[in-house]
């Protein structure tokens, strides 16, 4: 009975109902529950639109629409929960992600009550089945693991920080309890398995070693969670419980890219404190800038050692320099804050930050600058690259120190990645979702004439996991490798071509190719086709597809290869022109020949005919009557008879034997040479 | 109105209902990330053309404003950037369609693009590994999943992106109750360099004239049954063959080795040895990414085998869980053998475009050479070890005389001689096929009608169960 009229009505008050709901108010909740109970047939409808509201209303409003979405489940059920169940995972997880502490705390008992059955019902199945549920409490285990492993680097860092201006007991006590007051996280077991090699290494390759670090340090990509969002988006967090890649334990030769990328994490730690004590000096919020892309950098790509020397020199630079004001540090920096308060140690910069970059900023600045060192693992987050402003290789490692004059410059930048807002103040308080700017970037951004990017670097991040596949992050940047990048389309078939020298004269072949082929189709009406024989397993082997080329059958050249000397080639005249002997018949058979179209020899033909004198006979009707090997020879398995396919003449007996000859011949040293090649391939395996 | 055959009439009926009904014409504008999904019946068609915009139909891109003409389809166009379609159609009931409008966070294409340019990075590192001359391949894809998943559109569109990004990638159908590039029943292999013709499943098999479309040259072996566990011995048997000849291609082809392939798989019956079978695949052609859609109990099934395992080139197997799309439709029974009908009428006769002329000829009883293909024992089947066990080796072919049975059966022509031995035989590849319209058991005499015309000459025909006899081609 629904019309779409009438659904959409529905939608709309429903969506309206939505929105009225400010406060968790119990008897509104029900009223909504009641409205989904008796509007089944909009069940879809319903649950659309709350998981759209969901999405879209403020962090602190999501909890009773949560509460809504769970009392339909538990007292309506189906088909809500399959509604539901379907896009469960990112529903909860995008609200996780955006909500504080508490809500966070209600937000994880309500999943427990979606593991269990409905209270008081008879029904022993949990609200959501457990695949449901499962993914959920995965992605929110791991979660915690990693926001455990940000907080405490983060406390480390920061301390280190502040320990040089002042007492050093605090790293100490800190490392031991890596539990903020309030968070009730337990610390996970891998924590201490740093190898210590890595940590020699690190002290080697840092240009500025901190004589107070402690022993002990987390592999990079979990140290580095985004302190905004402790629970990352899924596609983060699943990726930041990999397990460990080679190269994190094992000693390096050179120089550590990790320990490169900790020292520039300290770096631009040090610099945000920097910045938000001297929020009008540009200068450090320009190496600020380049320490994140550089940062970036050393993540996407796996840079030669003599090229991590340059970076580490010009780290070294910029150390000193913010080295050099160690004392002024200690007051103005704040000491990061208990969990519970603020969803993130590294909150408290904020303040300062925003009045500079506008609100908001910091938000994307930190989710870019922490969440890029995810990224140094081979197969970085989908989330990364989309965001990061300027494609990897545009920054060059000898630009990072290099002074940028203009103090615009980065917050044009950042604007144009989308991680401003357009105007510098705004209200809002929400944190930019870090995924959202992806799909307005326009990518690539038309801004350095440098090397243009390639697809093996920009999908570098795309991981083999169904977490990096699948998260619905769309890389509008990749797209156009498959549409702008790859020219106009031809009007006749829709293959595009590039408008450069070379896209130029692909394209003209391909007229030609549609040019002559559709002269050839309107040719061919005329006379009767079939369908051909397919071609043998050997000559497809050595087959190479023509592109822009009349098809050419493939038996005259792959025969040639191997019996170039039993079958020189396609026994054929040209139609004669005199129509007296156009018209004739072979001689012996007494029947007219065939007229073909022949690729190689560009124009009409008549296969298997044979000019004696001035007659022109079937060559195997010759043959048979010359009874000679002379003119059979040239006729053989290899002719056209599978492609060409039309013989006219009767196949004697003798040659019939001789192409089993031939063809039992051909099958032997066939079988050899696949064994032969594949041994081959399984050698190289080897 | 159950009764077979009265089911014409109400069809004759209609042209008296809408005598003057004429073409009717719809515009559908999507928007970016929508689908038009539509469904249309092999005894109607419709015609579309892209007015504006880029669309796509199973990643091969539609050109803009060329009629493309579909008949007994249930597919899609789907388009990145928004498109305008016009929508030709003989009577406004000839087809059923409607406009799916997921967003970019929700259409599983995204997921399906995004593995195409995971694909196309290693494919540009296998050419670079090549060009220094290591012995990289590109990526083998296996692509898996329950029935109607959409598998073979995953790999159709994978194929698709793959040639417009100027590769050659190697398409490998294992499943052999649907063909590609050739009939049902069998395993094949091709090269796909050029645009597809989208208007057909995989476009035409090579016939004697020019086409619009470049013609893609299949290599085929004859399984003539329908499932993998009917007679899983020739199953595998066939599968390593294609195997050794897909490889050696590979090997030898620069092109097609830095694409590497694309394989469709049947759904792995679980109960049968199914996983051991997609094992054995993904053994034979070295395949380093499983693609598993639409089945969560499937992917992790598929993990769990092969987690910790390396390629014979020594690469890690990935096992990859993605999602359906929306849009698959179930295709009932009686759909699939009205697809497998209209591939056998147009192997022999064409489609509208161009029709072929095959030939009918009369041939001896004695002129030639018919094997039936096995069924294996059942026993056999129950434990596929037995076809690595050199005693329970019992004949898979079987020398037969022709008789009333092969009446309106396909035959297959193999790439052999009747005096090899019956191994050869069944290893051979395809050379094509005939259709049996006639035994005259008396004058011992067979009709048959060839896509050629010459002569079969001393070419063994093998005749399997599937695709099924067709009473009317």
């Amino acid at each position: 009975m629904s019309s779409y009229q009438e659904t959409e009505d529905f939608e709309r008050d429903f969506r309206e109902a939505l929105e009225d709901l400010q406060v968790n108010n119990r008897y509104d909740i029900q009223n909504l529950t009641m409205i989904a109970r008796e509007n089944t047939e909009h069940a879809l409808a319903i649950s659309q639109v709350l998981q759209d509201h969901l999405k879209r209303i403020a962090p602190h409003k999501k909890l009773p629409s949560l509460y809504v979405l769970d009392s339909i489940v538990k007292n309506v059920g189906t088909p809500y929960t399959l509604f539901f169940g379907k896009r469960l995972f990112q529903t909860y997880m995008d609200s996780y992600a955006s909500v504080d502490m508490n809500t966070r705390r209600k937000m994880d008992e309500m999943l427990k009550t979606w593991k269990e059955p409905i209270p008081g019902s008879i029904d022993t199945r949990p609200v959501f089945p457990p695949d449901v549920t499962r993914p959920i409490e995965n992605a929110l285990i791991k979660a915690r693991t990693s926001a455990m492993h940000a907080q405490q680097q983060n406390l480390r860092t920061e301390q280190q920080l502040l320990g040089r201006g002042r007492s050093m007991g605090q790293p100490v006590p800190y490392r031991e309890t890596p539990t903020p007051p309030g968070s009730g996280y337990r610390p996970p077991s891998q924590a201490s398995g740093y190898p210590a090699e890595h940590a020699a290494s690190m002290a080697n390759g840092s240009p500025h070693g901190h004589p107070t670090q402690p022993p002990s340090h987390y592999p990079l990509h979990q140290q580095q969670i985004p302190p905004t969002r402790s629970t990352p988006q899924p596609p983060a967090s699943l990726h930041a419980f990999q397990p460990l890649h080679g190269g994190y334990s094992m000693p390096q030769s050179g120089i550590s890219v990790d320990a490169l990328t900790d020292d520039i994490q300290r770096l631009i730690t040090a610099f945000k404190a920097e910045v938000s004590r001297n929020p009008h000096d540009p200068s450090i919020q320009t190496r600020l800038k380049a320490l994140l892309d550089l940062q970036s950098l050393l993540q996407s790509q796996n840079l030669p050692q003599d090229q991590l020397v340059l970076v580490k020199n010009r780290i070294a630079e910029l150390a000193v320099t913010i080295r050099a004001p160690p004392a002024q540090i200690a007051t103005p920096v704040p000491i990061p804050q208990p969990v519970a308060v603020a969803p993130s140690p590294a909150a408290a910069p904020k303040v300062s930050l925003d009045s500079l970059l506008g609100s908001g900023a910091l938000a994307a600045l930190l989710a870019r600058g922490s969440a890029t060192p995810q990224v140094s693992t081979p197969q970085p987050p989908p989330a990364t690259v989309a965001i990061r402003s300027p494609p990897p290789q545009r920054v060059e490692p000898p630009k990072v120190a290099a002074p940028q004059a203009d103090p615009m410059s980065l917050l044009n930048m950042l604007r144009k990645a989308g991680m401003l807002p357009a105007t510098t103040p705004s209200s809002g308080s929400t944190p930019v979702p870090n995924v959202a700017p992806s799909v307005a970037t326009p990518f690539p951004l038309p801004v350095h004439g440098m090397t243009p990017p390639s697809l093996e670097n920009l999908t570098g991040d795309i991981a083999f996991k169904a977490s990096s596949l699948k998260q619905y992050v769309f890389r509008p940047h990749l797209l156009s490798f498959m549409y702008e990048a790859l020219g106009p389309q031809c009007t006749q078939c829709g293959r595009r071509f590039k408008t450069d020298e070379e896209g130029k004269k692909k394209k003209t072949a391909h007229m030609d190719w549609h040019f002559k082929v559709n002269q050839r189709i309107a040719e061919t009406e005329k006379r009767g086709q079939h369908r051909s024989w397919f071609i043998d397993e050997m000559d497809w082997i050595n087959s190479r597809e023509t592109i822009d080329e009349d098809y050419v059958a493939p038996t005259g050249d792959s025969g040639a290869q191997g019996s170039a000397a039993k079958a020189p080639k396609l026994q054929y005249i040209p139609v004669p022109d005199d129509p007296m002997l156009a018209n004739s018949v072979c001689p012996i058979c007494q029947e007219k020949f065939e007229t073909r179209w022949l690729d190689d020899a560009q124009e009409f033909v008549w296969p298997d005919a044979l000019r004696v004198g001035d007659r022109i006979h079937h060559a195997s009707c010759h043959k048979e009557a010359m009874g000679s090997s002379a003119v059979g020879s040239l006729y053989s398995r290899n002719t056209p008879e599978p492609v060409l396919g039309k013989r006219k003449a009767e196949v004697s007996r003798s040659h019939l034997e001789k192409c089993t000859a031939y063809g039992l011949r051909l099958t032997e040293p066939k079988q050899d040479e696949l064994t032969g090649i594949r041994g081959k391939l399984k050698m190289e395996a080897a | 109105m159950s009764i077979p055959g009265l089911g014409i009439a109400p069809t004759a009926a209609t042209p008296t209902a809408a005598p003057t009904s004429t073409a009717t014409t719809t515009i559908v504008s999507l928007q970016p990330f929508w689908e038009w999904r539509f469904e249309v019946p092999v005894s109607s068609s419709l015609t579309i053309r892209l007015l504006s915009g880029t669309a796509e139909k199973d990643g091969t891109e539609l050109a803009p404003s060329t009629p493309y003409t579909f008949s007994g389809a249930k597919s899609k166009i789907n388009t990145w950037k928004g498109c305008e379609l016009q929508v030709t159609a003989p009577t406004p009931d000839a087809y059923d369609a409607y406009t799916s409008k997921p967003t970019a966070d929700e259409t599983p294409m995204v997921s399906y693009l995004n593995l195409h340019m995971k694909l196309e990075g290693l494919r540009a590192a296998a050419a670079k590994a090549i060009g220094n001359g290591e012995g990289d391949m590109g990526p083998r894809i296996l692509v898996a999943g329950p029935a109607n998943t959409g598998k073979t559109s995953l790999v159709k569109m994978l194929a698709g992106w793959a040639t417009r990004m100027g590769h050659q990638p190697m398409v490998v159908n294992t499943d052999a109750a649907q063909g590609m590039l050739s009939l049902p029943g069998t395993l094949s292999a091709a090269v796909f360099a050029t645009i597809m013709d989208i208007t057909t499943e995989w476009g035409g098999i090579p016939s004697s004239g020019p086409v619009a479309t470049p013609i893609k040259l299949p290599l085929a072996y004859y399984y003539g049954l329908s499932s993998p566990d009917e007679n899983l011995r020739l199953f595998k048997s066939l599968l390593s063959r294609l195997a050794v000849a897909a490889t050696s291609r590979l090997a030898e082809d620069p092109d097609v080795k830095k694409t590497g392939m694309l394989i469709d798989t049947r759904t792995p019956n679980a109960a049968k040895g199914g996983y051991d079978l997609l094992a054995h695949i993904v053994a034979e052609f070295s395949v380093n990414i499983i693609i598993v859609l639409g089945s969560e109990r499937m992917t992790a099934e598929l993990v769990r085998r092969f987690s910790g395992q390396r390629t014979s080139l020594g690469e890690c197997i990935h096992v990859v869980g993605l999602d359906k799309s929306g849009g698959v439709v179930e295709r009932d029974a009686a759909f699939m053998q009205g697809a497998r009908e209209a591939t056998i009428r147009e192997y022999f006769f064409g489609d509208v475009r161009r029709s072929l002329s095959p030939f009918t000829q009369s041939v001896a009883f004695d002129g030639v050479g018919i094997w039936r293909i096995m069924e294996a024992p059942t026993t056999a089947t129950a434990d596929s070890d037995d076809f690595y066990n050199v005693s329970s080796r019992e004949q898979l072919l079987e020398k037969v005389e022709p008789s009333l049975m092969m009446v309106n059966c396909m035959l297959a022509v193999m790439y052999a001689s009747v005096h090899d031995a019956p191994e050869t035989i069944r290893d051979s590849n395809i050379m094509g096929f005939v259709y049996v319209a006639d035994v005259d058991e008396k004058k011992k005499r067979l009709k048959v009608l060839a896509p050629v015309s010459a002569k079969l000459g001393d070419r063994p025909l093998l005749w399997g169960s599937y695709p099924e006899p067709m009473v009317s081609l």
